[in-house]
């Protein structure tokens, strides 16, 4: 049966195994990615090691990229854009902007992996001083430096002594206008604390936060091992504000379970920001007339059995541009959108066939 | 230069103690082979502190051992080694913990550092436990027959009055002679008060009551060299007492 080529929006973990999963059922793919390169999220934003198995982002990125990139059904356009969609599936025409221009494509289905983008912390407040001082960073500055192999304070370039992470900066929070979790933050400072207690053992780390959510064996494999193999404090209660004294910044808290007032000088505040649309998810939704849901991600229908299929047939989305997403639902997400997008297709061709 | 390690709260106290003398006294405990299965890592889910018989008469908590030691805040470790490590009932219904905790346990731990440094607080708590801690020593009996006195337990009705008046008959009606006793809870034979002598001596808890409490501590000395000389034994040649 030939089918329509399936559209997969974006390059990241869900739109490679979207990719990959379409051609191993025989369906040809056109794979779209706004930037030079694949490998989304965790490439572009220099994650170091995965959430939880600790395993180097680019080797885990490369395995996924080089999964497709041979595969004669699997059409790559990197540097490439949909700027506008017209009709339905499986007769979908969409306009891609490349480097060779533009160029009208009729695709079957479309899958829409657009990902998130992270929450800036110095846009809606200023609370915690983030372009303010130098030693506030976010979890993504902590990745790149352990990506460039040291953790350093850097306003001096010298290891930190004292470091601590701020839970929830831009989840969960009405003032921002984020009321939802971004499931994967809790996790990724355990394994940032762990990490950094690996490097520099002489280094107290600590952890403000409101609850710890360390679904399924994170639990353990992160939050525990954290706090038991690596002694790092977790402390109930969120910082309230980031002053500086002298050439420290001196971080201001409740610990709620003491009861007791925090105020002490940090070398380093990885504030943990959590996870937006992304402008792309935005824009597919515009131009393939997605409605989103209540928290501006993708709105998905039939949750919680079906967690891919849009209000429009033949169109889904995998990933975190329904909603904040770890790498684990990303993949399950993208694997369920091709059965979909493939079973889709094919009962449109037995229609057709009469 | 800036404090290395400065405590974590505003209000905290004994900030004139050096920081070193309090991380030694918190390595000591840590160091303790017991440490190892006294905690692993705290929720601060407070399961141990409703089951607490002491959190619901004191301002004490065991769930504030249990984090406070988990995260090693070595500062406020020794707010709790001077105040209300002292708390405690040692009862150890705090163990139905989700980590398999035992703060109980790590109390157990922390008194035993706070009387070997004969700190103040260990003074000042056990002060009150000098007759108890004398009749122990020197007898292996704690309560005896003769504490039930009428004053003392006015809600125990009229009855105490009565055994009270009457103690000895009351005890000599009980069966075995052992019993027959109202300064001691049974009769504790003379080899048996020497041999318990031995063993707190040799285990280091004279040394431990030393520490603490001087005036016990001789006074103990002085009545078992008088018991061990009786028996034509040497209380400075220990090892030929041992044998």
């Amino acid at each position: 049966m030939e089918h329509n080529p399936i559209l997969v929006i974006g390059g990241g973990p869900a739109g490679l195994e979207a990719a990959r999963g379409a051609a191993e059922l025989g369906q040809p793919v056109l794979l779209v990615e706004k930037e030079p390169i694949l490998g989304g999220t965790p490439i572009l934003a220099s994650y170091a090691a995965l959430t939880p198995h600790m395993e180097d982002a680019e080797t885990v990125m490369k395995r996924m990229v080089d999964a497709i990139l041979e595969d004669p059904l699997v059409d790559v356009r990197p540097e490439t854009q949909v700027t506008a969609a017209e009709g339905d599936a499986p007769e979908i025409t969409v306009t891609l902007e490349g480097p060779k221009g533009s160029e009208q494509v009729t695709v079957g289905a479309v899958i829409v992996c657009t990902g998130f983008q992270h929450f800036d912390p110095g846009r809606e407040t200023q609370m915690y001083g983030y372009y303010e001082y130098d030693d506030v960073i976010t979890l993504v500055d902590a990745e790149r430096m352990f990506k460039a192999g040291s953790f350093v304070r850097p306003s001096t370039g010298e290891a930190p002594k004292r470091v601590c992470f701020i839970q929830c900066v831009g989840s969960r929070d009405r003032q921002v206008g984020n009321c939802w979790c971004s499931k994967v933050c809790c996790g990724v400072a355990c394994k940032e604390a762990i990490e950094i207690r690996d490097h520099l053992p002489d280094c107290q780390v600590f952890v403000f936060y409101i609850d710890m959510r360390m679904y399924g064996f994170w639990e353990d494999q992160l939050y525990w091992k954290a706090q038991e193999q690596k002694k790092v404090q977790f402390i109930r209660g969120i910082v309230t504000e980031i002053t500086r004294r002298g050439d420290t910044v001196v971080i201001k808290g409740e610990d709620t379970t003491m009861g007791r007032p925090v105020e002490v000088p940090m070398d380093v505040v990885v504030l943990s920001i959590g996870m937006e649309p992304s402008e792309g998810s935005t824009k597919m939704a515009e131009i393939f007339q997605l409605p989103l849901e209540s928290h501006r991600f993708i709105e998905t229908i039939g949750a919680p059995m079906n967690t891919v299929s849009t209000t429009r047939e033949g169109i889904y989305v995998a990933g975190a541009a329904a909603g904040p997403a770890d790498l684990e639902d990303s993949i399950s997400m993208a694997g369920a959108a091709v059965m979909k997008a493939a079973g889709f297709l094919r009962k449109q061709a037995l229609v057709a066939a009469g | 230069m800036a404090d290395p390690s400065p405590p974590l709260y505003a209000d905290a106290k004994y900030r004139e103690v050096p920081f070193e003398e309090k991380q030694r006294l918190f390595d000591e405990v840590t160091a303790d082979m017991r440490w190892e299965t006294s905690l692993y890592g705290c929720y601060e889910c407070g399961i141990c502190v409703a089951a607490c018989p002491s959190a619901r008469f004191y301002d004490f908590s065991p769930r504030v051992f249990a984090q406070v030691m988990a995260r090693e805040d070595v500062h406020t470790f020794y707010e709790l080694l001077n105040e209300s490590v002292w708390d405690c009932s040692q009862c150890f219904s705090c163990t139905r913990c989700p980590r398999q905790n035992n703060p109980g346990g790590i109390i157990t731990i922390m008194r035993e550092v706070a009387v070997n440094h004969g700190l103040q607080s260990a003074k000042d708590a056990l002060k009150a436990y000098s007759r108890i801690i004398y009749k122990i020593m020197s007898t292996g009996t704690q309560v005896a027959p003769d504490m039930l006195q009428p004053d003392f337990f006015p809600d125990w009705g009229p009855d105490v009055q009565q055994v009270s008046d009457h103690l000895d008959v009351w005890r000599r009606a009980i069966p075995p002679e052992t019993l027959h006793t109202t300064e001691l809870a049974w009769d504790v034979s003379e080899k048996t008060r020497m041999e318990l002598y031995l063993i707190w001596k040799l285990t280091g808890n004279l040394e431990m009551i030393e520490r603490i409490d001087e005036g016990i501590f001789m006074i103990l000395e002085e009545v078992m060299e008088e018991l061990l000389e009786e028996h034509g034994y040497d209380i400075d040649d220990i090892e030929s007492v041992v044998d």
